[in-house]
């Protein structure tokens, strides 16, 4: 049932590249760029020879230890990108996913096998046409289409892991998961890392942890850009508004894929901490933009174009940001301001009605 | 540009109604076949008169998924309009409209107006839902009614307006305290006396109001 996609798409980087369809505009994924081709190609040009010395990098380090181990090599290793290559690889061992697929084996197609909540398969079915239509591998009648392994592990995803479900977003984390592993089982496996191991509880029904994230990245910011802070306490509501997508989604469709890929090297290795640096680093980097802010409207503007632009494109610059800009960041920062804030939430709704 | 009203709306309704087309019809005047998901709260802009005063719409558009109503919720509050939305196409979601209605009686203030819309009347082949049972649903609970079309922008100019119109008049009657911007009603910074009340500190300073 688990389908391997024919034709690799990304065998080392200089394949990568030589797989943008320059006629047709459309990237090494299957992203069809209309408007930002060019800007997408001469960034890739550049980033090749990096890919390049990493994927060698990379390939001694693996053939000297098989073994993803966490240690301070192998997190500089993943800081500065995993090639294509290795990223399932990488990502499945630093993640525990490889562990957990083979612990059950067989797990994954009975989930499909079972008999399914109607109601479930119909709303990741609502989705389907709106997941990518951008997209020639997710397009509704692609040959090669990817729509029925996004279907299968958003199905089986929400049998195994029924208090959430399904939650918007996961269809298009479960996209890029299949897109770079070319395999469904383990998509569901990585899949499965993300929501119930590396992220706080972002698609449960209360969506607790992504309520409390977002006033996280607020006290954050109210530390580390106070002025910014002050303006965005005038708007009650306003980080749901400009930032709930942004950990929701993972970042895709904010940020350029290729960082977007690069973050999630990351997120897999280290954890949810990666999502406050980037936002943070958004955030400290575009402070004069976001404080020119009159109104409402113009802050949500803004925090939509600071995602843009040269500087989240060049994805091994950016990621060298993330991690000097918004200074020091402790893991110990964050469970505090993650526990003070969970308790100002639940505190704030039970006084409503 | 300058307003004498600005009004807070509030879009709702199951996922895959039409939500976003509505509002991009409303504000672009065009339509998407393939619109984005809307995750979270999105948000759009436009001003439109009634009785020769320019009134400013700010529209908050929300994602329309179950996992989604504990963040979209706080919106309510603050709303002045509602647009409630359904798909003729699809009878699931006019089932869902009294779950809808409760949750947003509940979180919103009283007066709030809420437009019923049922979307997508260009797919006549396709509809589940008659108008009639629209029509009798809205009267049932006291709300206004129209059919739409994203598609083909039938009825969308209509149901933001009257909305608007509807929420015009309760200000003429003094219904709504249009000093308390919990109301989702703000007089726009053209009336100098009033605007001068206003304690949120935005209000006052917002000259011109935000372009969108």
């Amino acid at each position: 049932m688990t389908r391997t996609m024919e034709g690799e798409m990304t065998g080392n980087a200089a394949q990568a590249l030589a797989c943008c369809n320059d006629t047709d505009r459309i990237d090494p994924y299957g992203f069809e760029r209309q408007h930002d081709f060019e800007s997408y190609r001469e960034m890739m040009n550049e980033y090749v020879a990096v890919l390049h010395r990493r994927s060698m990098r990379w390939t001694k380090l693996l053939q000297e230890k098989p073994q993803v181990e966490k240690n301070l090599t192998v997190k500089r290793f993943v800081r500065k990108g995993v090639p294509n290559e290795h990223r399932t690889r990488i990502w499945m061992a630093a993640s525990g996913a490889q562990e957990q697929m083979e612990s059950k084996p067989g797990y994954y197609q009975s989930l499909l096998a079972m008999e399914h909540d109607h109601k479930l398969k119909e709303t990741i079915t609502t989705d389907m046409h709106r997941t990518f239509p951008d997209n020639i591998l997710f397009k509704n009648k692609a040959e090669s289409g990817l729509q029925k392994e996004l279907f299968n592990v958003l199905l089986a995803y929400g049998h195994h892991n029924p208090t959430v479900g399904y939650c918007q977003g996961m269809n298009f984390i479960a996209g890029y998961l299949i897109i770079v592993t070319k395999d469904e089982e383990r998509s569901f496996w990585l899949m499965d890392a993300l929501v119930g191991r590396i992220l706080p509880d972002y698609y449960s029904p209360a969506m607790m942890g992504l309520k409390t994230d977002q006033e996280v990245l607020g006290e954050l910011v109210r530390t580390k850009a106070p002025a910014v802070g002050q303006l965005m306490a005038q708007y009650p509501g306003i980080w749901t508004l400009v930032v709930s997508r942004w950990f929701i989604c993972l970042y895709i469709d904010i940020l350029p894929i290729e960082t977007v890929l690069r973050v999630w090297d990351c997120l897999f290795y280290e954890g949810s901490k990666v999502l406050f640096r980037v936002a943070l680093t958004l955030i400290l980097h575009h402070q004069m933009e976001i404080l020119r802010a009159r109104s409402l409207p113009d802050v949500c503007q803004c925090f939509k174009e600071i995602t843009c632009g040269a500087f989240t494109l060049d994805c091994h610059n950016f990621m060298q940001k993330i991690f000097s800009e918004p200074g020091s960041l402790s893991m110990a920062t964050i469970t505090k301001l993650r526990e003070k804030c969970r308790q100002q939430i639940l505190e704030e709704e039970s006084r409503q009605p | 540009m300058a307003y004498a009203y600005l009004f807070k709306y509030i879009i709702i309704g199951d996922t895959g109604v039409g939500k976003s087309c509505l509002l991009l019809q409303f504000t672009d005047k065009r339509f998407q076949p393939v619109h984005d998901l809307t995750i979270g709260v999105e948000f759009g802009a436009r001003m439109i008169t009634i009785d020769g005063k320019q009134i400013k719409l700010q529209i908050w558009d929300t994602a329309g998924q179950e996992s989604f109503r504990s963040i979209t919720r706080s919106y309510y509050r603050g709303a002045a309009g509602a647009l409630l939305v359904y798909d003729i196409t699809r009878r699931d979601t006019f089932n869902h409209l009294t779950t809808w209605l409760e949750d947003a009686r509940q979180h919103s203030n009283s007066n709030m107006v809420i437009m019923l819309i049922g979307n997508k009347s260009d797919l006549e082949s396709r509809r589940e839902v008659k108008k009639e049972e629209g029509e009798a649903f809205a009267r049932e609970h006291g709300l206004i009614f129209m059919e739409t079309s994203a598609k083909t922008a039938s009825n969308v100019e209509e149901a933001f307006i009257n909305t608007a119109k509807e929420i015009y008049e309760k200000i003429q009657e003094g219904v709504f305290d249009i000093n308390n911007e919990a109301n989702g009603i703000k007089i726009g910074p053209q009336h100098p006396t009033t605007s001068s009340i206003l304690t949120s500190g935005q209000g006052g300073q917002q000259a011109g109001g935000g372009c969108c």
